[in-house]
């Protein structure tokens, strides 16, 4: 389905899903990130990029599994936790963040379905907006299968074109969305669909990084696992999380159990955020760690996005959106890096 | 005004002499926005180093890695390391010579002198120049930086882009180094704690919404931590690497196991986690602002730390960072050290 809704009458549609949580941009100081919307007329999708992607609504950085208490009788009891129903519209999904989904659902789905993280993302409506300008200096979604208008793991996406919006529905859900406020939508067009043309590529044409010969590097990296590169590589790292915090596709975490009174025993068993950059990441029981410097652990972030996912899951763990780039306290670049492995000899 | 040429001149003639390893210092980034950190060991890459006031980062936080390599070293090469400082930068160096953290025989300073000027605030600077990229930034000595950015050139008051700790920096010249590059310039400053005013004006209820808002955003990515030079702890109270489990650890020795902070980044473990880096960092932090700089989310890490500088000097007259004489302030006392507080 492809409709045009004016951009006046944006805020009126959102009025329209008042049974769902709407999820936007929101802005706070200079940085713009999810929040809940409670008033229709906040919602703003004059933003570039949110600091953390949308990953964090589906797979938040920490959700309760359990809780665990003594009874009076001296047994420990247990009880579920589930997320709570709450069906979710996000809107304003970068193309690169909703592709990104696409790649932590191969991880928590397939043989083993990660009950937590399908809940919500089961729950969750995308309506993503393509990247006229590119939301960064650093992205390069054109170079791991992306694009500025990409549809992938979309409901819908929603097109800029000045006063108005093209919106393309690609799921039962998105039409879902729509025919909740048919009024408010028009028929596109031939001109809306010319204009609609020009923008998205023009979009590409402004994307200024990319990875060169990416085919290349998967088979290098193959034979990478030894080399005195990592350790020059690594000379500025400081083996902070900031990288795969923020990037939209990075899923690991821990699980520990956190006790918030030990006599009666009271507590939860929680998942939180982790990562291969932090030492304790993999260390041992024994008080071995088989990663023990941060050569091996930019190696590790590297391998997993470019050597290991590619093979498991036939595409790059990486989508281009120049979040771990930009942020990088000490300006680790992974174009940087990728070309320096394309190049590498011995 | 620093020469550049100055600077690459002697990184050349004492890596040649093999007096140091290599040479920490500043490259122009592959993507053109800010430098990068430059770790030099061939005297033909000296060419790369660059100085001007995009150079922000504290590289002395590399001093602690090289520290950590070269204590794994079955061999190691014992000669010191060269390192491109700013006055803020050197105060950092006073502080891990004071601990003795380091020896005076490890490093060679290459000292540059920030003059009447500082360095850029990264967001700011961004804001003005949209995406565009940096070819050159200069200081024009009229209290300008001008930028010039794909053959465009681009004139901004430095009052609008310089970091907020410059406007506040009691060293604007390296107090200890080797050589020092540009003028020991005298500044005046009347106000070293003025960005503390506005929030210690705030009532108990305010102060703690502020903060309560602000810590809540932290993810615990502890860029802040990682970024630090002072934060050199061989385990950190966020990390549990060293509890090792034998086959003869029982169940109740793990269960025992001390969890300072827990993982979830909810509010009471964040302000722990702050409030633990914020006292380890008392009479330490010299202001470098680097852990404000690291931090994705924008918490205004820099208030602790300057608050905790300014009860230094307040209650004990301590300046952070200056004389590597001198006791460091925690492990230091003194007859008149007030104690009031002591119940």
């Amino acid at each position: 389905m492809e409709k045009i809704l004016t951009k006046k009458a944006l805020p009126q549609w959102v009025k329209k899903l008042e049974s769902y949580r709407i999820y936007a941009p929101l802005k706070n100081g200079d940085l713009w990130n999810y929040e809940v919307i409670d008033q229709p007329e906040d919602i703003n999708l004059d933003y570039l990029n949110t600091v953390l992607s949308p990953k964090k609504l589906i797979f938040p950085q920490r959700e309760t599994f359990l809780e665990f208490s003594t009874s009076n009788d001296g047994n420990l009891e247990i009880k579920e936790v589930l997320p709570e129903e709450n069906p979710s519209v996000i809107f304003g999904v970068r193309p690169c963040d909703a592709k990104a989904l696409t790649l932590t659902d191969k991880v928590f789905g397939g043989e083993f379905e990660d009950l937590y993280y399908w809940k919500r993302r089961n729950q969750a409506i995308l309506v993503g907006l393509a990247c006229n300008t590119p939301p960064s200096p650093n992205c390069f979604c054109l170079s791991v299968n992306g694009s500025p208008h990409s549809k992938e793991g979309l409901d819908i996406l929603m097109t800029d074109l000045g006063d108005r919006y093209y919106v393309e529905s690609l799921t039962e859900k998105g039409n879902k969305l729509i025919n909740l406020a048919k009024k408010l939508f028009e028929e596109p067009k031939a001109k809306d669909k010319k204009d609609l043309e020009k923008v998205h590529l023009d979009s590409e044409k402004k994307i200024k990084r990319q990875i060169k010969e990416i085919k290349k590097i998967p088979p290098k990296l193959k034979g990478m696992f030894d080399s005195p590169f990592w350790d020059e590589e690594a000379m500025s790292c400081i083996r902070c999380g900031v990288c795969t915090y923020l990037c939209p596709t990075c899923h690991c975490f821990d699980i520990s159990d956190e006790v918030t009174s030990s006599s009666p025993l009271e507590g939860k068993r929680v998942r939180t955020w982790d990562t291969c950059q932090f030492p304790d990441f993999t260390m041992h029981s024994s008080g071995h760690n088989p990663r023990p410097d941060k050569a091996s652990r930019l190696r590790q972030r590297i391998l997993h996005k470019f050597q290991y996912f590619v093979e498991k899951y036939k595409n790059y763990q990486c989508t281009g959106c120049g979040r771990c780039i930009s942020k990088c306290p000490v300006g680790i670049d992974i174009i940087e890096v990728l070309d320096k492995v394309r190049d590498y000899e011995e | 005004m620093v020469k550049l040429e100055d600077l690459k001149k002697e990184a050349k003639k004492i890596l040649e002499e093999g007096k140091v390893k290599y040479i920490i210092g500043y490259e122009r980034s592959i993507n053109g926005s800010m430098p990068v950190p430059a770790f030099i060991k061939n005297p033909e890459d000296v060419e790369k180093l660059i100085w001007d006031p995009t150079c922000v980062y504290n590289l002395t936080r590399f001093l602690v890695d090289e520290k950590r390599r070269k204590a794994r070293e079955k061999k190691p090469d014992t000669r010191p390391v060269g390192i491109v400082v700013k006055g803020c930068d050197s105060r950092a160096v006073v502080v891990l010579l004071q601990e003795k953290f380091i020896n005076r025989e490890d490093v060679y300073i290459l000292g540059v002198s920030c003059e009447n000027t500082g360095v850029v605030d990264e967001k700011k600077l961004a804001e003005k120049l949209k995406g565009k990229r940096i070819d050159k930034l200069e200081f024009d000595e009229k209290d300008n930086f001008i930028i010039t950015s794909d053959s465009e050139k681009l004139k901004i008051p430095a009052q609008d882009i310089l970091a907020e700790r410059c406007l506040e920096c009691r060293a604007n010249f390296p107090v200890i180094f080797d050589e020092l590059f540009g003028e020991k310039v005298e500044r005046k400053l009347d106000k070293p704690f003025n960005s503390l005013e506005k929030i210690e004006s705030l009532s108990k209820e305010e102060r703690w919404a502020f903060w309560k808002e602000q810590l809540d955003k932290c993810i615990r990515c502890y860029a802040c931590r990682s970024v630090c030079p002072m934060c050199y702890c061989d385990e950190c109270v966020v990390d549990t690497i060293s509890f090792a489990v034998t086959a003869d650890t029982n169940a109740e020795e793990k269960a025992q196991r001390i969890k300072w902070i827990e993982k979830s980044p909810d509010s009471s473990e964040n302000f722990v986690y702050h409030m633990v880096r914020a006292i380890h960092l008392a009479g330490r932090c010299i202001d470098c602002g680097e852990c404000e700089r690291a931090c994705p989310l924008g918490i205004p890490l820099r208030f602790l730390n300057k608050k905790l500088e300014k009860e230094a000097k307040e209650l004990f007259d301590y300046d952070v960072g200056f004389d590597p004489e001198k006791p460091s302030l925690v492990s230091s006392f003194k007859d008149e050290d007030p104690e009031d507080f002591i119940r």
